[in-house]
């Protein structure tokens, strides 16, 4: 590299952005174009940051692809930052490979997170696992493994595995105490404060207990019978039926597991079920129709029984039943709680789950999208719903550890 | 593209560098960006400070806060060093700067060599050296190369500099007069030379970029008088 890149390369790394700015602001060579797209995402000034990132990229000889893949992964990583996730994967997987292919370890893993982070924020988890599992935490520096566990923490997470969560939040507080960067060290905070907050409420006798998560991944765990009002199924130890897109279902399931041990009366039922308050002989003969379905689909774990004034839900074996609510009420919180799984979800299925009309559903996600609670990715039919995440993934940019211009 | 003069000739022999030592890398460091020889130590500029070493032990011996960004070289009494634009001339007795001179390339600098009253400074990405003059900066000559220059040291008459581009590096003699590519040491993959200078004798030390290292490779015995 030349005097004035090293020197605003040195003014870069002790955080003076703008005297690394000022030493190179007029040259157009593809290390001054990187360097320069570094300091503009220091300063927040990302959509400069990416284009001058790309120019670099491009700029740069086709003998120097080590500088070039270096660059693709700082402008995916400012493109994360802005929660741009329209383009292509391609040219980071490729930057990946050429990184190493040419052992560049470092680089090469933290393309693999910024990959696995997108992937996280797309709601294609299983991808995202599958990403995160081939970066070799080994010989990470501290700021990149820190990344690398809130990833699997979140991905934990979102999977209900509470413990594998917590470990990988700890081995994350671990690594940011190391790396000692502040912004990094909140996050950890931040995305540890996630396990204290209330993720549900049992519901017993019209009172609601708050939960946190791993009491609910507990219950979740346990023989009982839960009925999820979060995530819309019936589940029993490690049975799990999803009635997210079987809204009669689910609510006649709810007011009975809401009635056990005692019996649901019909009208209760029928107005849980079909809306209505004036129910009449058709709405009896529907019910029957539904309740055969939800007895079939629940027959391992539980019997529906019919009493004198309606139904009533007997669990096989010794099991408790549990339903299991959002932590506030409202349909605002049923969505959170719905998109609460990582996945994306289009509104159709949304007001599908929630037995809601698409209207109301496109309503309550603006308002929260506008609150910032929920994402959209897509447009028109390809819109899709996410709950933001949980670890956050601010916008930290790791750039000037990764990319030495040499 | 235009053809420069400097073109690989055939006859130029390429073997691969045999590195004796390395040293470093230096406390407070990562990088080497420079490094000159004054008769009994090696320096070594990493950045924010000239640290200068015994070749013989490795052990530090005097370290000068002074920036220091690119090449250094050494004219017997008074060290040279690039930071940022310009070519500060450093006692090193003082740790003073007595001069400063504008840098031929603007910033765009790499490499510096001391020989028989010029400065030669290397413009890295335009793959350039320059002969000027120590007192003014004025440019006298321009030699091309037709790689990244990334040091630049004269021994016995010899003119040889450092190469890096992309993904290779070597340390070649050309010729002073037309550029031409006499001979060639080849560093091992992945190992970067950012910063040349000769021990005088059969020696040459070489900075090592990120890897803040500094390197001593064997000189090439001459066997047949070198060509001029």
């Amino acid at each position: 590299m030349d005097s004035l890149i090293a020197a605003s390369a040195r003014a870069l790394a002790t955080g003076d952005a703008l005297g690394a700015l000022q030493r190179i602001a007029l040259r157009e060579d593809p290390p001054a174009l990187a360097l320069r797209g570094i300091a503009m995402a220091q300063l927040g000034e990302n959509l400069r940051a990416r284009e001058l990132l790309r120019r670099a990229a491009r700029g740069f000889g086709s003998h120097e692809e080590l500088a070039r893949a270096r660059c693709v992964v700082a402008e995916a990583e400012v493109a994360l930052a802005m929660r741009d996730l329209g383009g292509s994967d391609r040219p980071l997987a490729a930057a990946s490979a050429t990184l190493s292919a040419h052992a560049d370890h470092a680089n090469a893993s933290q393309a693999r997170l910024v990959a696995a982070r997108r992937l996280l924020l797309l709601g294609r988890l299983d991808e995202a696992a599958a990403e995160l599992a081939v970066v070799d935490l080994r010989g990470l520096p501290p700021t990149l493994r820190t990344l690398a566990e809130l990833a699997a923490a979140e991905l934990a997470l979102r999977s209900l595995r509470v413990a594998d969560a917590r470990q990988a939040l700890m081995r994350a507080q671990d690594a940011a105490d190391r790396a000692g960067v502040p912004a990094l060290l909140a996050e950890v905070a931040e995305a540890r404060a996630v396990l204290d907050r209330p993720a549900a409420r049992r519901l017993a006798g019209g009172a609601g207990q708050p939960l946190r998560l791993d009491e609910v991944a507990a219950l979740l765990a346990s023989d009982a019978l839960v009925v999820d009002a979060c995530r819309r199924g019936v589940g029993a130890g490690t049975a799990w039926r999803p009635l997210a897109r079987r809204p009669i279902l689910f609510a006649l399931a709810r007011t009975l597991a809401e009635a056990w041990p005692g019996d649901a009366d019909r009208d209760a039922l029928i107005a849980a079920a079909f809306r209505t308050r004036h129910p009449d002989a058709t709405h009896r003969a529907r019910l029957r129709v539904e309740i055969g379905r939800l007895r079939a689909l629940v027959k391992d774990v539980a019997q529906v029984e019919a009493t004198p004034r309606g139904f009533t839900l007997r669990p096989l074996g010794e099991r408790e039943v549990i339903v299991l609510a959002p932590p506030i009420d409202g349909e605002q919180a049923s969505l959170q709680a719905l998109l609460s799984d990582g996945a994306a979800w289009s509104t159709s299925a949304l007001a599908l789950a929630l037995d809601a009309s698409q209207r109301t559903v496109q309503r309550a996600l603006a308002d929260l999208e506008a609150e910032g609670r929920v994402r959209s990715i897509g447009r028109a039919r390809a819109q899709r719903w996410l709950a933001p995440p949980l670890a956050g993934f601010t916008t930290i940019l790791l750039l000037p550890a990764s990319l030495p211009i040499d | 593209m235009a053809k420069t003069h400097g073109s690989d000739r055939p006859q130029a022999t390429a073997h691969p560098a045999e590195i004796v030592r390395e040293y470093g890398p230096f406390a407070g460091s990562d990088k080497v960006a420079g490094v000159t020889h004054d008769g009994t130590r090696v320096w070594a500029a990493t950045g924010a400070a000239l640290v200068a070493f015994d070749p013989a032990t490795g052990e530090t011996r005097r370290t000068l806060e002074r920036a220091c960004d690119a090449g250094t070289a050494f004219d017997g009494t008074y060290i040279y060093q690039i930071a940022e634009a310009r070519i500060d001339k450093i006692d090193p007795a003082t740790n003073q700067v007595v001069a400063s001179i504008p840098a031929p390339g603007h910033g765009a600098d790499s490499g510096l060599a001391w020989a028989e009253g010029s400065l030669w400074v290397g413009q890295y990405r335009d793959r350039k050296i320059h002969q000027i003059d120590p007192a003014t900066g004025a440019i006298r000559r321009t030699i091309e190369s037709n790689r990244f220059v990334t040091g630049v040291t004269w021994v016995d008459g010899e003119l040889w500099h450092g190469t890096w581009e992309g993904d290779a590096s070597d340390i070649r003699r050309i010729d002073p007069q037309t550029g031409d590519v006499l001979e060639r040491l080849e560093m091992p993959g992945g190992v970067f030379v950012s910063g040349l200078e000769s021990d005088g004798a059969d020696l040459f030390y070489a900075g090592g970029g990120g890897s803040g290292k500094v390197r001593a490779v064997r000189r090439p015995r001459r066997t047949t008088p070198p060509a001029a």
